[in-house]
This record gives structure tokens, C-alpha cells and sequence, in this order.
């Protein structure tokens, strides 16, 4: 039969037993939506730990004492460099800083605007700054929440930090970076490295922790050694320990989201089941009818297959663009806290607009699957039952 | 145009409640013949139709139909052989509710490969033909018994079949509506259709435009 015929009579009657199929189609679209925006939303995590993983220094050297880490003196950080296969040894400045008005966490990081980043964001956000300007006074670069958070305080153009000391430092803010631009994390505020300090009640000659790169993985274990050495107070972090403690983290999520999905899907097919399976005197007076008139078993087993799946296509096009939707433009509100544990990651997100094909045809299949399924077993029970008793 | 031999139909064969519906059955109906199939309810009449329209099945016995041995077609080929040869008229009209008019009348059309052009061009004719091209946008379930019945008679004669098979065709209707119907024989006749009704109704008696009355009991033909 000419196809234009056939999609002609197909969209007619689905329009005409619209009603019959806007409940199907609107839980359908529901359960696509839940489940691609969390599929969409754990890949682009995904994908972000691994960029920022990537950029994350080997090692990381902190200083113990009493099992806790606290400050360590800079020149440890000569001593480390002069181990052979230590490319580049850093001392870190930075620190959490508590912002009563709101009781939120700022994170201060101090850099030395001469010296090397440890960051290639850091690296980036020096070269878009007039170095000059900046140090000409006690400034700060900051990040998008932080902005808000001081903005919502009418704090437009600097702010008092209260040092632990109990002296009060005054810091100017010389910009703020929008989200966007990934250069800057939301709650971040860069400053000079002797100013963090003082904010954050380092002293002179110490630092927060000191990074390194070892570019041999062979001399790694080696370098780590040597480390250890050198001071017994130490407590040395491989990157691969990070990247192990983001992948649990992010399984154990991951199965208790695979939890819901299963109840999800489990409820799923037993609505289509309901709704498909006892399928009404009307739908099957209209079998027998289209029979009686000479319509093949096959002829009406596609009609009613291509019908569910109509619907079924596009509310799964409906429920994915509402996802995307959810997800990038919208920052998944409710999931994403959910889904990151109210941003307690050291690292910070940004949704990449990335989408896993890979895992998105296997949605596909797993929704269109049972959807069929529910279809075709009724029907095609019916279509093969004579016409005259489908038609009583 | 029908021969029908030792043709015998039993409902449930095999089976403790297995019915013999029809016994021995042997009829031969002349092409452009129009034919009253008479008997009580319950006699066989709808079974008959419905074999001769291969609906179901016959227990046994032999169906030529237009030249052509249809009494164990597989699906495929009986469903064309429906569409291409038989025009049936249900009792219950058996429309599509929340279609139009013409959309029910198409319904045959759709699977015989015909362009949408003109398969409208048929719809059209046979909605003149049955007198109803003035409801043609209607949805079904707004029309009278009355209209309901020349919409099933505009889609048996659609697509031009050879044979017109009506079961109880005026049981569903009043007496204005019966009339007007036993007038649509005559336009049968002049489309030199093959006709076959199965009825208890009396106003089918001694008509004009009836060519022979076969009486049927028990599944048994007792007169032809
Ligand atoms: N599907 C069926 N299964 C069992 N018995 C049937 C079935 N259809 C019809 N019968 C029986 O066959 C007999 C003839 O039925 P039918 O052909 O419908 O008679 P009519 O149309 O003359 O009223 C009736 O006794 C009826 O009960
Ligand atoms: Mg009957």
C-alpha cells in the first residue's frame, strides 16, 4: 500500500483515540525525562571528574600532626623538588572560609602571580588579568556564588574578612567570573598568596600543602618513598586515590539511582501492561472490523504496532528534550544536590554539555521494548481470532 | 458466482460443546443473482454469510467462489480475496465510532494499494450511490440507524466488489428505513451485483427486485 496512504489512516485514528493515549504518553514522557536527566546528569559529572582530575597534581603532601593536617613550611617544598624524577613541587595556599551572614563556605586560594600555576585554569585566569591593577591594592577574584552571596550583603566592592586573629582584613574585589567561563569554581575567591594567608591565619614561611608533579609513573612510587624519608609527619595523596574515592562515591550513587530505576521501569511496564493487555471491546471491535474488511493479520498487527509507537517515539523525543532542557539549561534544580550531595565535592561541576549515545540508545531500547512488547502480544492474539468473534 | 458443496460447519469441533451449525449444505448462486437466505434465528444464516465471506472457516466440504477454491485459504490470501470480492453489510453496521463518515467508508481501501486521490474518487461514489454524501464530515455516533446503514452500504460497494453479502440488514432499522433499503436492492441489481441476504423479516417476501428465496432450518436448506 502507498506508505502515504497508510500514515494518513495511522495519524487519523490516532488523533481520533487521542484520549485513549494521552495517559500513556504523558507517564511515558515522565519516566523518559526521569531517567535521561539522570543518565545525562551523571555522565556529564562523570565526564567533568575526569577533566578535573586530569589537571589535579600527582601527588599532594600534607603535614600530620596528631592525625590531622595542619600548615606546612614552604622550604619543604625545595627539599622535595631536588628528589630525582619531581618535576615541579609546589607549596599551596588555600582554605575554607566560613561566611556567617549565610553560613556558607568560601574557598580562599592564594597564588603567586610570578611563579608557576598549578592549574591550568589558575594559569588561564592570570593571563586574562592586568597583573598590575590587581596587586596594586588587597584584591580578590571571584567566583560566581561568592559574588552572590556578597552581593545579597551589599557587598559590591570589597569585604572584611575576619582573620583568625581577630583582626579584620579588608579585600577589595577586582572581578567576578560567570559561570560559564569554567575559569573560576562558584565558590572560589583568588587572592595574592600573602594576603590569603592572612585571611586564612597561615604563617609566613607555611603553607597549606604542597602539589607535585612526577611525570614517570615508574618513579612514582619512588618519589613517594623518599618523601616519607625525608619527614615521618607526612602523609603523601595520589592522585589515583582520588580518582578511587570519586569512582566509589560515584557507584554507590550510581546503584542507588540503578535501585529507582528499576522500580521506576518495574511500574512502567506494569501501567502499559494494564493498559495494553486488557485491551477494550472497542479495540477489539475495530480488529475485527479492519479484518472483515479484508485487512491481513499483518496489515493490522502493523497498524496497531506503528500506532503505540507513534506515541511511544514521541514521548520519548518529548521527554528527552525536557531532560536536556532539565539538565543544561536548567542545572537540574533537586537532582543535582541529590544526585552531588549538596556540592560537598572538592571538585567543582560543570555540566559539560556531553551526552553518552552509547547509553542513551540503551534507554531507548529498554523503553521501546516493553512498550512493544505490551502492544503486540494483545493484538496480535486478537488479529489471529476469527473476525466474527473479535467483532461482537 | 457461488457453489456451495456438501458443506457442513461445527462449532467447537472436538469439543464437548462442539454444534453442528450447518449440514450438508449445497447451493449455487448465478452471478448478478439476488438471493433472500430465509430462517428463524438461530437457523445458520450469519454462519453461511460468514463463510461464504471466509470469516470462518467450514468444517468440511467445498466453497468456489468467482472460480476460486476458498474454503481453506490461508490468512493472507482470504483477506484479499475478502477485499478484492465481498461487500458485507453487517447487522450491527460495525462502523469506527469517532471516524467520519467517509474515513469509515475508505477503511477497505487502505490496504489495496490505491492512491489517496483515488481512493477519495471511490469514497465519493459510493457515498452517492448510498445516498449519504451530505453527512460525510460526521463522526459515525452522530448519525441515525438510518444513515448508519447506507455508511455500511457505501463501504461494502466502495471497493466494487462482485458480491454484496447483508446479514439482517433491516433488523436494526424502522419501517421507512426497511423500505429504503429493499430500494437499494434494485441499485444492486443495476450494478449487476451478486446479492445475498439473510433475513427473518417478512417485507422480503414476493419481491420484485428478490430473484429466489431459499429457507433454511436447523442448518439444513429446505427449499431453494
Ligand atoms: N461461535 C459460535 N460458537 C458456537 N456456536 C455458535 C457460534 N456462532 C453461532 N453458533 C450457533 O450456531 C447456530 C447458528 O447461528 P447463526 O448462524 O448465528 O444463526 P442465525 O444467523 O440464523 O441466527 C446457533 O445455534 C448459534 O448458537
Ligand atoms: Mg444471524
Amino acid at each position: 500500500m502507498p506508505a502515504n496512504v497508510f500514515l494518513n489512516f495511522l495519524f487519523l485514528l490516532i488523533y481520533r483515540h487521542g484520549s485513549k493515549h494521552i495517559a500513556v504518553f504523558l507517564i511515558s514522557t515522565l519516566v523518559v525525562m526521569l531517567f535521561s536527566s539522570v543518565m545525562l546528569l551523571s555522565h556529564a559529572v562523570e565526564e567533568d571528574i575526569k577533566v578535573s582530575l586530569a589537571a589535579q597534581p600527582d601527588f599532594i603532601v600534607q603535614k600530620i600532626h596528631a592525625g590531622k593536617a595542619v600548615d606546612i613550611p614552604m622550604e619543604w617544598a625545595d627539599e622535595i623538588r631536588s628528589i630525582r624524577g619531581v618535576s615541579v613541587a609546589l607549596p599551596r595556599v588555600y582554605g575554607s572560609y566560613f561566611y556567617t551572614p549565610n553560613s556558607h563556605y568560601f574557598t580562599i586560594v592564594g597564588i603567586d602571580p610570578f611563579d608557576k600555576q598549578i592549574s591550568t585554569s589558575l594559569e588561564a585566569l592570570l593571563q586574562e588579568t592586568d597583573l598590575r591593577s590587581f596587586l596594586s591594592e588587597d584584591q580578590m577574584i571571584i567566583g560566581q556564588g561568592v559574588k552572590a552571596q556578597l552581593d545579597q550583603h551589599r557587598y559590591f566592592d570589597h569585604y572584611l574578612f575576619k582573620a583568625p586573629n581577630r583582626t579584620k582584613v579588608r579585600v577589595g574585589i577586582y572581578k567576578s567570573f560567570p559561570k560559564e567561563s569554567s575559569i573560576v569554581s562558584s565558590d572560589m575567591a583568588v587572592m595574592e598568596l600573602d594576603l590569603a594567608k592572612r585571611v586564612l591565619g597561615i604563617e609566613e614561611e607555611f603553607s597549606t600543602d604542597i602539589v607535585l608533579f612526577v611525570p614517570n609513573e615508574l618513579e612514582r612510587d619512588n618519589v613517594r618513598e623518599k618523601i616519607i624519608l625525608q619527614h615521618d609527619d607526612l602523609r603523601v595523596i595520589e592522585k589515583e586515590e582520588l580518582a578511587v574515592a570519586y569512582e566509589q562515591l560515584f557507584n554507590y550513587r550510581g546503584g542507588v539511582f540503578l535501585l529507582l530505576y528499576m522500580i521506576v521501569l518495574v511500574t512502567f511496564v506494569l501501567i502499559l501492561y494494564q493498559r495494553y493487555s486488557m485491551i477494550s471491546s472497542a479495540d477489539k471491535k475495530e480488529i475485527g472490523i479492519l479484518r472483515a474488511l479484508g485487512w491481513s493479520i499483518n496489515a493490522v498487527i502493523k497498524l496497531k504496532i506503528m500506532e503505540s509507537l507513534v506515541v511511544g517515539l514521541s514521548a520519548f523525543m518529548l521527554g528527552l528534550l525536557l531532560a536536556y532542557c532539565y539538565v543544561f539549561l536548567l542545572d537540574a534544580p533537586l537532582l543535582s544536590s541529590l544526585f552531588l550531595g549538596h556540592g560537598n565535592l572538592p571538585l567543582d561541576i560543570v555540566f559539560n554539555r556531553s551526552i553518552d549515545f552509547g547509553m542513551l540508545t540503551l534507554l531507548f531500547l529498554f523503553f521501546i521494548m516493553p512498550y512493544v512488547a505490551a502492544v503486540l502480544i494483545p493484538v496480535w492474539r486478537i488479529a489471529i481470532t476469527d473476525p466474527v468473534e473479535a467483532m461482537k | 458466482m457461488i457453489h456451495i458443496e456438501h458443506l457442513n460447519k461445527v462449532y467447537n469441533e472436538n469439543a464437548a460443546n462442539a454444534y453442528t451449525a450447518l449440514h450438508d449444505i449445497n447451493l449455487h448462486i448465478r452471478p448478478a443473482e439476488t438471493v433472500v437466505l430465509k430462517g428463524v434465528s438461530g437457523s445458520g444464516k450469519s454462519t453461511l454469510l460468514s463463510i461464504i465471506a471466509t470469516l470462518i472457516k467450514p468444517s468440511s466440504g467445498e466453497l468456489v467462489v468467482d472460480g476460486e477454491q476458498i474454503a481453506k485459504l490461508p490468512d493472507t490470501h482470504a483477506s484479499h480475496f475478502r477485499n478484492a470480492h465481498i461487500g458485507f453489510i453487517f447487522q450491527a453496521f460495525n462502523l469506527f465510532d469517532e471516524l467520519s463518515v467517509k474515513d469509515n467508508i475508505a477503511l477497505p481501501l487502505i490496504v489495496t494499494g490505491m492512491s489517496q486521490k483515488s481512493i477519495d474518487e471511490k469514497v465519493q461514489q459510493a457515498m452517492k450511490i448510498a445516498h449519504i454524501s451530505h453527512k460525510q464530515d460526521q463522526s459515525v455516533q452522530n448519525l441515525s440507524g438510518g444513515e448508519k446503514q447506507r455508511c455500511a452500504i457505501a463501504r461494502a460497494l466502495v471497493h466494487e466488489p462482485k458480491i454484496i453479502l447483508c446479514d439482517e440488514p433491516t433488523a436494526n432499522l424502522d419501517r421507512e428505513n426497511s423500505l429504503k433499503f429493499i430500494e437499494t436492492l434494485k441499485q444492486f441489481k443495476a450494478l449487476g451485483k451478486t446479492v445475498v441476504i439473510a433475513t427473518h423479516d417478512p417485507l422480503f417476501d414476493g419481491l420484485e427486485s428478490v430473484d429466489r428465496t431459499i429457507v433454511i432450518e436447523n442448518g439444513k436448506i429446505t427449499s431453494s
